[in-house]
């Protein structure tokens, strides 16, 4: 039977223990914001957009160098899917996610083309790195858009892209960054760092869509989307 | 009755007790914090033409600040203490809120995507619905804010010390600050710059501690912010 002292020795010391071992894990930030739908006039195509897995829980882990350092966890999947089917959703006329059989083959007619977003890479800084008082995210991002002909479904549910089919591809890169504040967390300046970088990565994305070379092929050539949409790329 | 009478005396007798030692306290306290402000410098240059003599009506303002540098960015609190200031002082000026704004008019007011000149107008409108949502906001005016305020030095050191009788610290810290805005005016309907002002600050902070940390802070950036207020205040309202 352990006595009432012994009892509060024995909490205290499975606390001090457990603040040790809060203080030895890994940081973690699932980036979360709030995402504006553009202020566009909409493009006259009906798009398909594939997130991978790897896009959808995209993350990514730094081991500490140093006894005086910490690892992180940043975790952006999510906030990348709900970013880019917003700012998609209000950049064309009609986007339809495709992540399986079922919606693969429901608006097979309608579909234009399918874009599909990759993470290439993704670096951050803060002041413990760099003695700059200043948080940074940077991103670089890739981008396929393929005919929908070029998307395969499995068996298994999985989808395939044939990389021997395809319209066009791109890069595009995207920088946030956040001073640091007075009672603000290491964890919520990353946070809103990475947001400013979705932010911005969505403005290079809106403004640049129509002059990569690829894409203004595709929209000048014979397709299916309707003749007002090539137009209305010329107009910008 | 007279009980009563006696008792509401007594209580308004205490009241009245109360209120003198407020007031008391409240100089205190203000002439505390006078006494306990650092010294600010403040230079402020103002070049501005077409001033609208009889206000700006039922029109709205916007003021933003400028993030396009690598090495500094324009901070929100400042530009939201410059819109403060003016809305205090005519409160018929519709100063839109500088976040909301950039949130409504997304992707076309992030850093990479902002005007930076007015001959951009042009090619923000042609988009047909920034056109349509600008008309709605009746926007007259458009204010950019560009600078930052910057530590330029500090010295001393101080010792803090907790212990079973109590806390204290010991020492001397001084350090000093710059703020250096310049506001740009956009004339938003006939897209030319109207003005510019520029608001320079300087002052030198100190914070002695003997047990307890007094601190004497120069409102530099305040300081900035009345300057360029007062000045774009001036700009805007019929009243002043």
């Amino acid at each position: 039977m352990i006595s009432g002292p012994e009892r509060t020795v024995r909490a205290f010391g499975i606390l001090v223990g457990l603040l040790l071992l809060t203080a030895c894990g890994a940081r973690e930030v699932v980036v979360k914001g709030n995402f504006p739908k553009p202020l566009m006039d909409p493009l006259p195509i009906t798009l398909g957009v594939v997130y991978s897995d790897a896009f959808a829980q995209h993350e990514i882990f730094d081991e500490a160098a140093g006894r005086a350092e910490t690892d992180w966890l940043v975790k952006t999947g999510d906030a990348q899917v709900e970013f880019w089917t917003t700012l998609l959703g209000g950049m064309f006329e009609e986007v339809v996610r495709i992540s399986d059989h079922d919606s693969l083959h429901a608006h097979e007619s309608e579909i234009d083309a399918v874009i599909i977003p990759y993470v290439a890479d993704l670096q951050y800084t803060i002041p413990l790195h760099t003695n700059v008082k200043v948080y940074e995210i940077w991103m670089k991002y890739r981008f396929r858009l393929v005919p929908l002909e070029a998307v395969h479904d499995h068996e298994n549910g999985d989808l395939t892209i044939d990389s021997t089919e395809q319209l066009a591809e791109w890069t595009l890169s995207a920088y946030g960054k956040t001073p640091t504040a007075f009672l603000q967390s290491d964890e919520e300046a990353v946070n809103l760092a990475a947001v400013v970088a979705l932010r911005d990565a969505g403005a290079n994305f809106a403004t640049s869509f129509t002059r990569v070379p690829g894409v203004a092929a595709w929209m000048a050539g014979d397709n299916k989307a309707s003749e007002n949409a090539a137009e209305s790329f010329e107009g910008e | 009755m007279s009980d009563r009478l006696h008792s509401r005396k007594a209580s308004r007798g205490y009241d009245g007790a109360d209120c003198s030692a407020r007031g008391v306290l409240w100089l205190l306290c203000v002439a505390l914090t006078l006494v306990l402000q650092g010294c600010v410098n403040a230079t402020v240059d103002e070049m501005t033409f077409l001033e609208p003599t009889e206000g700006i009506g039922d029109a709205s303002v916007v003021i933003m600040g400028r993030r396009h540098a690598p090495d500094y960015e324009t901070e929100f609190d400042f530009i939201e203490c410059i819109g403060d200031h003016i809305r205090r002082g005519d409160a018929s000026i519709t100063v839109l809120h500088e976040l909301e704004f950039i949130n409504m008019m997304y992707p076309w007011f992030e850093p990479r995507t902002a005007p930076l000149r007015t001959d951009d107008i042009d090619k923000l409108l042609t988009q047909q619905r920034v056109a349509d949502r600008f008309a709605e906001l009746k926007l007259e005016y458009m204010i950019w804010i560009d600078g930052s305020t910057v530590e330029t030095n500090s010295s001393g050191s101080m010792t803090c010390g907790v212990g079973p009788g109590g806390a204290g610290c010991f020492g001397f810290g001084t350090w000093g600050n710059a703020s250096d805005y310049e506001a740009t005016i956009w004339d938003f309907t006939d897209e030319i710059e109207v003005g510019r002002i520029s608001a320079n600050t300087s002052g030198q902070s100190y914070m002695p501690a003997v047990v307890v940390p007094i601190p004497i802070i120069a409102p530099v950036q305040g300081t900035a912010c009345d300057s360029l207020g007062d000045q774009l205040l001036k700009y805007l309202s019929a009243k002043i």
